[in-house]
């Protein structure tokens, strides 16, 4: 449950830039920096004896997403420039560079990571951290909602349909650009702050270019054109494989069915994502103006 | 053409089938009955008695996993052929962690509240442990981690334990049998694998063995990924600084083609291996030029024990091979101190009679009684943290028979 | 600066160099017809490798559900590594009618197809495991029997070895490559290529069946692909289903850098990355890895078309 809910910030942290029609893969390279400073904050700077405040962590969270906010800023205003899958690569790159640091540097433990990161729960079987990632959750949309709706996701949007339109018409596309950047990386490493609490350990394997796909995955598959898809598409992409576990689990199916739902779990979840590309271009959840305007036409 | 589906009146309907029945999956995901057991559960009745087996079955991860399986499922059969606890059969539950921490917390959770079994052995990487373990520590569910060797594992909780000796006791007295070899040595090099945490760990052992107890030049430290299969540029470096020894860290694929590539461009002196090389996988890769390779173990195929030879009898059964990896070894020990601990709970008191959380308890504690285990590793006990005391560690050099095939030889017992 | 350890940095640059750069052309050949980057290229890469393995009368071991399997036959190992290469090439036509060919009649984005060719990825790669398991599979080395394991290019006194089958893939590369960009740039189906890239629609108003070159293309990619595969098989041996899944990221970077859907900027990248790889100095290893990312970063920001590539033109 908790997975899921982070899984669902995580994509709209990707949905942000995709708003002005940017394709940045870095989420994972911001979360896992979020993490880290997490990390290394509550086990190496502040010392607590019994549970974690929770205030704490979500001064971590802030401390974590406001980094990756300046340092998305240094990043973004020359990366942006770049187009389409090109912006992709260099985000995938950055990604892939972070991680070669964090194995590399003493400071983050190398691949061991860091472990034993305090908990803010007495019983920990981690459901309670829905306390602090579903409210996150919720802020993160409502802000998406309202953003969309306000002269600067207007912006964002007309830069995403036409970038050379909107600067004719005054919007400034490259601050606009680095800004949504921005945004998805503070939220990024918000959520990766988190993480790292729920995981007790962090390493550099959380952030890594399969990461970057899958999230990539989770909007696509969930609809890239509304804020709802992102969620619904992490959601879902997130518990397949343990619905698929809970399923060849229920003691009725015939032995042949429940082995191969068990051993071809992830041959049936790669399947079900190629399916779901098939029949749901748009993604699960389908735009709605589009549609309008499609009858319209029609 | 029509290229929009967005025409399409369907798709509305077909989406809300699709979403409604991701949330029937989402249900059965978290349905999951909490935890807590009102008796009656396969561990207090007469029913086998459930112990998950929690590992890398899939991702990149599997490679190791699926040799963990093979000693779960050797251990199985066995303990069952024998009478399993006192006349009850075992019954284990594979929950498949996959690579992730993410995978490792999930799998946890089914066992211990969907399969409610009496203790855990899992999960595959010690970066997985920090995340799950916690998990069955809360629950106060045994865990026996059967390859975590990373420090701080034990220490997770108090129900936490493992059979596999932490790095920093296996690795150095490969270096010593080298010395035996070459009295020469002067200049030793390092590899290690950067992204994996044992290999990282176990270098660090080494190069402080090389440096601070043998008192010898550390010449230099390449470094390589798991996922490398080039290493022409690091060997370079390797053979330019003209080391008499080169200790290489990393995992069956990885460290077997450093081995390879080393030979083949020319280097004639001693090597090392550490613990990830013990695996008869390294055979296929490096073939001929395995030869001579040192390597430090934990488990030795060679050792004269009645538990060891029916083991291996075991495994041949199955695998047609007499060679059984480490990690196999360590899987089938962990089931089967969790065997030995529940028989001897039983024998005291009658399983039947307990309540699964009471089962739960007196098994974490017999194991931390500090009793001897006679297992395929040698004789083993826990200390008051989980931690292993293992009497044996070997180290074995490679002598290849033909083509892909190998033997260990045992050089040295400590 | 030492000429002779300059000249083996070289020489390891350029042989690992052609193997991302002859990986990248995977990628390279349907990205400049179809502007879409396929995923599951590595995952063919891999097969091939299997493909041969299993045609060579290699046994599978006995983790998968094929355990202890093996053909009745067994096929010398040129004519192995070809049919296995034919093989690879077939899954990737299949991979195009399943896959691809469903989202482009409906003119789906093109990003869309990239998801769908991640979901064909992760099928491959597991249902190699479910079959064969995560064992490791070795070519036996009698295959380059007669060959030294390596070739000295220095002297007795200053030995400058190079691996023999770096020198195979080296040469091997260089013939696909020209092969490759004689074909597109000197044959008619070359040419009928380059028009469905440069307009799909007139192509085929100008009589050019799209649908059988688009397949053809596919074969191409999975052909050299599955060949690449072997060969890299051969040279390291295969380490489990996920050996190919390792190229895929560098040859992403590789045909960023070269610029996307150039072939012969492909082989820049490709060669490129392998030589900077290979010259990371000694004592700063550890951040091999990061270097052709930063060199990619760097290149974009300088030139966001990639060295190679056509300068985008914006819309207006």
């Amino acid at each position: 449950m908790v997975a899921m809910v982070l899984a669902a910030t995580l994509a709209l942290s990707l949905y942000l830039p995709l708003m002005s029609g940017q394709l940045s893969l870095a989420t994972p390279g911001f979360y896992a920096i979020g993490g880290y400073v997490a990390a290394i904050l509550s086990t190496k700077v502040i010392h607590v004896t019994g549970p974690y405040p929770i205030p704490l962590i979500l001064g971590e969270m802030i401390l974590a997403g406001a980094g990756c906010g300046v340092l998305a800023v240094l990043i973004g205003v020359p990366a942006l420039r770049l187009r389409g899958v090109y912006l992709a690569l260099a985000t995938i790159a950055f990604v892939e560079i972070v991680r070669v640091l964090s194995l590399t540097v003493e400071f983050t433990g190398g691949a061991i990571g860091i472990f034993n990161i305090p908990q803010p729960f007495v019983t920990a079987n981690g459901i309670e951290y829905l306390l602090i990632a579903l409210p996150m959750l919720i802020c993160a949309a409502l802000f998406v909602y309202r953003l969309e709706r306000i002269g600067v996701g207007r912006a964002l949007v007309a830069i995403r349909e036409d970038e050379l339109a909107a600067d004719a018409v005054g919007i400034n596309p490259t601050r606009y650009k680095v800004l949504s950047f921005a945004m998805g990386a503070m939220l990024a490493g918000a959520v990766g702050a988190l993480s790292a609490h729920f995981l007790n350990t962090w390493n550099a394997r959380q952030g890594t270019f399969d990461a970057s796909i899958a999230v990539l995955a989770f909007v696509l598959i969930g609809g890239s054109r509304s804020f709802v898809g992102p969620i619904v598409g992490a959601m879902v992409l997130t518990a397949l494989p343990e619905g698929l576990r809970a399923v060849a689990g229920i003691g009725e199916l015939p032995v042949w069915l429940a082995t191969l739902l068990r051993d071809g779990r992830v041959i049936i979840y790669g399947l079900l994502i190629v399916i779901c590309t098939l029949n749901f271009p748009q993604g699960l959840i389908a735009p709605r103006q589009p549609v309008r305007k499609a009858v319209k036409s029609s | 053409m029509r290229q929009h589906q967005t025409f399409n009146p369907k798709l509305r309907e077909r989406t809300v089938a699709v979403v409604s029945a991701a949330g029937l999956l989402l249900l059965a995901a978290c349905g999951a009955p909490t935890a807590g057991a009102p008796g009656g559960s396969g561990a207090t009745s007469g029913e086998p008695i459930p112990i998950c087996f929690s590992v890398a079955q899939t991702s990149n991860t599997a490679l190791l996993g699926q040799d963990q399986v093979v000693g779960a499922k050797i251990a199985e059969k066995y303990f069952n052929d024998k009478g399993g606890v006192n006349g009850r059969p075992i019954k284990l539950f594979y929950e498949d962690t996959a690579g992730d921490e993410n995978g490792a917390i999930n799998a946890f959770q089914n066992c211990i509240n969907k399969d409610k079994v009496v203790g855990i052995v899992g999960p595959t990487l010690s970066q997985q442990a920090f995340a799950a373990d916690k998990i069955a520590d809360a629950a106060k569910v045994p865990v026996l981690g059967p390859s975590n060797t990373a420090a701080g594992i034990p220490q997770i909780g108090e129900y936490v334990s493992r059979v596999s000796a932490p790095v920093a006791v296996v690795a150095p007295n490969a270096v010593r049998e080298a010395l035996k070899q070459n009295a020469n040595i002067k200049n030793v090099a390092v590899a290690f694998a950067q992204n994996d945490a044992f290999s990282k760990s176990e270098t660090g052992t080494f190069q402080k063995t090389v440096t601070e107890t043998f008192k010898l030049n550390l010449v230099t430290v390449q470094t390589f990924q798991t996922t490398d299969t080039d290493f022409t540029t690091q060997a370079t470096n390797l053979i330019n600084s003209k080391p008499e020894l080169i200790i290489i860290s990393g995992l069956a694929a990885d460290g077997g083609n450093l081995v390879k590539q080393l030979r083949e461009l020319g280097y004639k002196g001693l090597m090392i291996g550490g613990n990830g090389f013990n695996t008869t996988q390294v055979f296929p890769v490096c073939q001929a030029q395995c030869d001579g390779l040192i390597i430090a173990q934990a488990y030795a195929p060679g050792l004269d024990s009645a538990i060891n030879k029916d083991f291996i009898a075991g495994y041949d059964a199955e695998k047609k091979s007499k060679l059984p990896p480490q990690l196999t070894a360590q899987a089938f020990t962990a089931v089967q101190v969790f065997v030995d601990s529940l028989k001897a709970i039983d024998t005291k008191t009658k399983l039947s009679g307990m309540q699964l959380a009471d089962i739960r308890t007196a098994l974490n504690q017999q194991m931390l009684l500090g009793g001897k285990y006679d297992t395929p590793l040698g004789p083993i006990s826990f200390d008051k943290e989980g931690e292993i005391n293992q009497g044996k560690f070997y180290v074995a050099q490679v002598k290849m028979t033909s083509g892909t095939e190998g033997n260990f030889n045992i050089i040295g017992t400590y | 600066m030492d000429i002779g350890l300059t000249f083996q940095q070289l020489l390891n640059g350029l042989s690992i160099g052609c193997v991302y750069a002859i990986f990248a052309l995977g990628y390279t050949l349907i990205f400049s017809i179809l502007r879409i980057i396929n995923f599951a290229h590595a995952s063919v890469f891999t097969l091939g490798a299997y493909f041969t393995y299993f045609l060579i009368g290699g046994k599978f071991g006995f983790n998968g559900l094929l355990s202890n399997g093996q053909l009745p036959f067994a096929l010398p190992f040129l004519i192995a590594l070809v049919v296995g290469a034919v093989l690879a090439g077939l899954v990737s036509m299949a991979i195009e009618q399943l896959a691809f060919k469903p989202l482009r009649n409906r003119g789906a984005d093109p990003l869309l197809t990239l998801v769908s060719s991640l979901g064909v990825a992760i099928v491959v790669v597991n249902v190699i495991q479910y079959l064969v398991g995560a064992e490791i599979y070795a070519f036996p080395s009698s295959v380059l029997s007669g060959l030294p394991a390596a070739v000295n290019f220095g002297n007795a006194d200053r030995a400058i070895p190079i691996r023999t089958i770096q020198i195979v893939i080296l040469a091997v590369s260089v013939v696909i490559m020209i092969g490759l960009t004689l074909l597109v740039e000197r044959t008619r189906t070359g040419k009928a290529l380059k028009a469905i890239a440069e307009d799909a629609t007139v192509a085929g108003l100008l009589g050019i069946n799209a649908d059988r070159l688009i397949m053809a293309t596919f074969f191409l990619s999975g052909f050299v692909g599955g060949l690449a595969g072997t060969l890299v098989g051969l040279s390291v041996s295969i380490a489990g289903p996920y050996f190919g899944i390792a190229f895929g990221l560098k040859g992403l970077a590789v045909i960023v850098l070269g610029g996307l859907g150039s072939i012969p900027g492909s082989i820049l990248g490709g060669l490129l990355i392998g030589l900077a790889e290979a010259f990371v100095p000694s004592s700063a290893i550890a951040i091999k890895e990061a270097v052709p990312f930063a060199i990619l970063f760097l290149v974009l920001i300088v030139r966001p078309q990639g060295l190679m590539g056509r300068s985008l033109v914006q819309k207006v």
